[in-house]
């Protein structure tokens, strides 16, 4: 054993010896790839790289910088969706770091276009967009310098974890605050705002008991049927079946809820509030008779009708519910 | 209202069941305030849980329920009916849910008028929202609270109404009560003043109203601040504020209302525009200032998440972890309501079409309860009894006019009540609660438009509902509300019944044969059941306060058995006990809770434990032997899996395989170094494993290593080898002198 390291030590003397004027060069050549990096760096946060950058700057070894490259496909005509919004996060994620005070040369963002440097996916044998790539200062990528994108998704803390994992660099993300919720809010008050004051006159509107009983009502019922359970965990809006090409728009479990459902839940209930206010509204308004039995028995067959329905999608949903009313 | 009752209380008395693990937490402390008096109860220091930490139980529970219980067995037994503590415990849910009914009947009769308080009452008696927690032995916070709740807001409208100090006075002293059951009363103290505020911009202000909020503004902030674990919060948090802002305001609309008589229009109007105006941003901007130096706490997280819905997912997985926090869909709300959540929207739109001072409030009552039961699971319970008052409202309107027929002629009006109390006092000044009032020979021309047929069918129809409604809810009680979760049943399929008796096996096995002060680590799921049945030590419990001490745990269950070896013996762990339910096919077990504790590590070990170490590459959680090595090797997987691989359960499936997960386990050769197993229950679903001393003198896992290369000549007898040494065949021969070189 001893022999050998022996010889390896000697080995790897003998080659510095050689290399020493090599080793300037190297330096040199070091320093003007950083200063390069800085200065794209400098211009915009995530550098833009073809091949031929990528092979220089990324591939060729004398480096002390670590690299997280994007591959990714912006072009319009690729039609990638998720390219576009990973790329606003990579974006976020590139930028914190750019404007943070810790920004060094020790890492630097860039990405590579499919339809500006195909021979460096080709290169890496890669075949899907959008892929995130750490190449480290020292050696080759190994396999956990591939962030996987199935299963921590591409939000830019996310993005942070790996890279503070991989290189010790902990980046803390700051999105740019969203200007477009106060925006709109500002508008609407706005129209609001004009609106009574077009009518000051008259604020009779204010008073109008439907305007406030309806809106009350709209609130209550997209409650009541779910919609703030579809807000927080964003389910698909019907389920299509690869094999039969069948779509299905209620979810067989009742741990869970398409967003169609949920839409035909809303109006189911609506329906059967509608007919509870024509059956009262049948008995006390001033409407010859006629209307009045037709509101009367439009109102009970709304709430028999679509409750009925309603209780048979739930049978549906919650298996070994005994009861069912009008509809099987 | 009695029916509801019945439906809950099954005839002899229980033994305490199981509903949710805080009952025995309740029913403990209730036991040692009995035993000890009420001064113990406030300085109790629990060491049971939460070692080495320990807790302060009396500053940090409400102490409402026990108080209650407490005082029911005091009472009773000074009469000399000597009953246990524990039988008043599991009745006090059903007494509750009476008194419930009776308050909901109260208000709803303050709100429309009696008949509709009738339906109100029985809705309320048999609803499945609330009858999970009226069920005899649910001896829990919220069995009480939703009584305080309805009774503070009876108290309210009726204060409201008459603008009396007696009835407010009284109003504060079911707040009062309310605060100390249950960490709700948040609910109360923000939504009276939002009814007042309300009030304010509908310019319905009237003295009444200025009485009423002042009054118990004042005198429930101090009561409320009587109760140890509330404290200063209710001057200091900002759950509180919104409530001392409008105090604030309505003091000045009511100074500027006084200058008002005094003052010229002209004057009068430009003063009163400024000073509303000035005084709410006065109002807004102190609290602003007070929050940004600190002097108001910040929204606690718990109600942050709350308004911003996706702050738990980020922020603190242990409260997303908990099943009750998830947001409800469809299905759970009908499940819990049936017919009343497509008619109550029915009731809220005659209340606001005949609007006055109470039905604001019952408006805004269901319209933030609504939205908090969409955002949280557990908030349903808040918005079941006003859903039951306002589909009390529609089914009582539309009855009133298809019912009413025979009635009419021969008994005086359905409003007869109300009437009356305008007799009595001629000298109210509110508007009343009352209906669509009709000359009489107008509502007499409506009644004989419609005709008796169709009136009998609408009727009919009706009932029908009506009667669809009462038998799912004794449906559902009888299947998901009344079956003890401490004890699992399972059918076969001729119907006969298996009882699983897992669970109370294991607790009694721990409290015979373990230490009595042994120390037991198990998921925080467990921890009251623990220290309440088997009455030992615990790490963690439901009481989640400490979120680093239960990521600890986890990251003991989810590393590999050393490194959770050495975290146990920091935690001077004697005993592991875990839920498995592979053998029986029980989902609830621990290792499909295992990602939550995965989770939970990692936001507070972010070095050591990484959620996308259990996941395969493709982003699955699996078992078996496609599962993620670091999965397939920590403790919780070796504890659950332990000999597991030699067990066939049945012939058409290999050994070993899982049934909750329906795989075949991917490690079956689990050998344990530092624990050993103690005890498993007869369907496995509890298996508890002791953790080992220290060694005296450590084993090495691998040969002594052998300095000596140079075999010595062995001792071979010459008689029987003849000699013949043995040889090794192609041996490498070591050729010396030359070197062998690389290039």
């Amino acid at each position: 054993m001893s022999p050998k390291l022996l010889y390896a030590l000697f080995l790897v003397l003998l080659c510095h010896a050689s290399c020493t004027d090599g080793q300037k060069k190297k330096e040199t050549l070091l320093s003007e790839k950083v200063t390069q990096m800085m200065e794209w760096a400098s211009k915009r946060a995530v550098i833009r790289m073809n091949g031929e950058k990528f092979r220089r700057l990324v591939r060729a070894p004398p480096r002390n910088y670590s690299v997280v490259i994007m591959f990714t496909a912006l072009q319009p005509q690729r039609q990638c969706g998720v390219c576009r919004q990973a790329d606003e996060e990579f974006q976020i994620l590139a930028n914190s770091w750019r404007y943070s005070s810790a920004f060094t040369n020790r890492v630097f963002f860039a990405s590579v276009d499919f339809d500006e440097g195909s021979d460096v996916f080709q290169m890496l044998n890669m075949n899907s967009a959008p892929t995130f790539i750490h190449f480290p200062s020292k050696g080759k990528p190994k396999r956990a310098d591939t962030y996987e994108l199935q299963v921590r998704g591409f939000a830019a803390e996310q993005l942070a974890r790996w890279v503070a994992d991989r290189t010790d660099v902990h980046i803390r993300v700051i999105r740019p605050p969203n200007y477009a919720g106060p925006l709109m809010l500002g508008f609407l008050l706005a129209v609001i705002g004009g609106l009574a004051y077009l009518r000051r006159n008259n604020l009779e509107f204010l008073y109008n008991k439907n305007v406030w009983a309806f809106s009350a009502l709209c609130f209550v019922l997209i409650m009541t049927s779910g919609q703030m359970w579809n807000h927080i965990r964003g389910p698909p809006y019907a389920h299509k079946n690869p094999n039969t090409g069948q779509v299905s728009y209620i979810h067989g479990s009742s741990q869970a809820q398409f967003v169609a459902e949920t839409h035909i839940v809303l109006l189911f209930n609506a329906a059967v509030t509608l007919g509870m206010v024509l059956l009262h509204e049948a008995a006390t308004s001033d409407m010859d008779i006629g209307k009045r039995k037709i509101m009367c028995i439009a109102g009970i067959g709304l709430v028999v009708l679509f409750f009925s329905w309603l209780l048979s999608i739930f049978r549906a949903k919650y298996h070994g519910y005994p009861y069912s009313w009008l509809d099987r | 209202m009695e029916w509801g009752e019945e439906v809950s209380v099954p005839g002899p008395p229980l033994p305490m069941p199981q509903q949710q693990p805080e009952l025995r937490f309740n029913y403990r402390s209730t036991h040692y305030l009995t035993s000890n008096g009420f001064y113990e109860f406030l300085n109790w220091f629990d060491e049971r849980a939460w070692y080495p930490l320990g807790r302060i139980v009396g500053g940090t529970v409400y102490p409402g329920l026990m108080v209650t219980a407490g005082l029911i067995h005091y009472v009773l037994n000074m009469l000399h009916m000597t009953v246990h503590i524990r039988d008043v415990c599991v009745f006090l849910a059903p007494v509750f849910s009476g008194l419930t009914a009776i308050s909901t009947f109260l208000l709803t009769r303050e709100l429309w008028n009696q008949g509709a308080g009738l339906l109100a009452a029985c809705f309320i008696a048999i609803v499945p929202g609330y009858i999970s927690r009226s069920v005899a032995g649910s001896f829990d916070n919220e069995g009480i609270a939703i009584f305080a709740l309805q009774f503070t807001y009876y108290l309210w409208v009726k204060s409201i109404k008459t603008g009396s100090v007696f009835w407010t006075i009284a109003c504060c002293l079911a707040y009062f009560y309310m605060v100390s059951a249950w960490g709700g009363y948040v609910f109360i103290i923000n939504l009276i003043p939002l009814h007042v505020f309300v009030l304010l911009l509908m310019q319905r202000f009237s003295r009444r109203v200025y009485i009423a909020y002042s009054t118990f503004y004042i005198v429930g902030l101090v009561l409320s601040m009587q109760v140890p674990f509330v404290g200063f919060q209710p001057i200091r948090t900002s759950e509180h504020m919104a409530a001392a802002g409008v105090f604030a305001l309505l003091q000045a609309y009511a100074f500027l209302q006084y200058l008002r008589d005094r003052l010229t229009r002209q004057e009068r109007q430009a003063l009163f525009y400024l000073g509303v105006g000035s005084a709410g941003l006065v109002v807004f901007l102190t609290v602003i200032y007070l929050s940004c130096i600190g002097c108001i706490a910040p929204w606690s997280g718990r109600f942050y998440s709350l308004w911003d819905t996706g702050y738990a997912k980020i922020h603190i997985p242990i409260i997303a972890s908990v099943s009750e926090h998830q947001p409800t869909t469809w299905v759970s709300f009908f499940f819990d309501l049936h017919i009343l959540v497509c008619t109550f929207p029915a009731g809220l739109w005659f209340c606001i079409k005949n609007i006055n001072d109470e039905r604001v409030f019952v408006a805004l009552y269901a319209i933030s309860a609504v939205y908090f039961a969409g955002v949280m699971v557990r908030l349903m319970l808040t918005l079941t009894p006003v859903v039951c008052m306002l589909s009390a409202i529609a089914f009582s309107s539309v009855f009133e006019r298809y019912l009413g027929d025979d009635m009419k002629r021969e008994s005086p009006p359905a409003d007869d009540s109300s009437d009356e109390d305008d007799k009595r006092n001629p000298g109210n000044l509110y508007d009343k609660a009352g209906k669509v009032r009709k000359h009489v020979s107008e509502q007499e021309k409506a009644e004989e438009g419609l005709g008796p047929n169709i009136k009998s069918i609408v009727t009919m129809l009706m009932l029908m509902l009506l009667m669809m409604f009462a038998v799912h809810c004794t449906w559902v009680t009888s299947n998901a509300y009344s079956s003890p979760s401490v004890v699992l049943a399972s059918y076969n399929h001729d119907g006969s019944r298996n009882i699983l008796d897992d669970f109370r096996e294991a607790y009694y096995w721990l409290r015979q044969n373990t230490d009595e002060h042994a120390r037991i680590m198990s998921w925080w799921d467990y921890g009251y059941q623990i220290a309440g049945m088997a009455n030992r030590t615990t790490l963690v419990d439901n009481n989640t306060w400490n979120n680093s001490h239960i990521a600890l745990v986890g990251k003991a269950m989810s590393s590999n058995e050393s490194a959770a070896y050495e975290i146990m013996r920091s935690l001077d762990v004697d005993y592991v006990l875990i839920i498995f339910g592979g053998v029986i096919g029980y989902s609830g077990d621990d290792i499909n809770k295992f990602l939550w504790m995965v989770r939970i590590a990692e936001g507070e070990h972010p070095k050591d434990i990484r959620e996308s170490d259990y996941f395969t590459p493709q982003g699955e959680f699996r078992v078996d032997k496609a599962g993620s090595p670091t999965l397939l090797n920590c403790l919780m997987y070796k504890m659950s899996y332990y000999r597991f691989g030699e067990m066939q359960l049945d012939f058409r499936t290999p050994p070993g395989f899982d049934r909750t997960r329906n795989a075949e386990i991917g490690n079956k050769d689990i050998k344990f170094k530092h624990l050993e197993e103690a005890f498993t229950s007869e369907h496995w679903l509890v298996r508890i494993y002791k953790v080992k001393k220290l060694d005296n003198r450590e084993r090495l896992d691998h040969k002594p290593r052998v300095t000596n290369t140079v075999p010595k000549q062995k001792y071979t007898a010459k008689k029987s080898a003849k000699r013949k040494r043995g040889y090794i065949r192609n041996k490498l021969v070591l050729k010396k002198g030359k070197r062998h070189s690389k290039k």
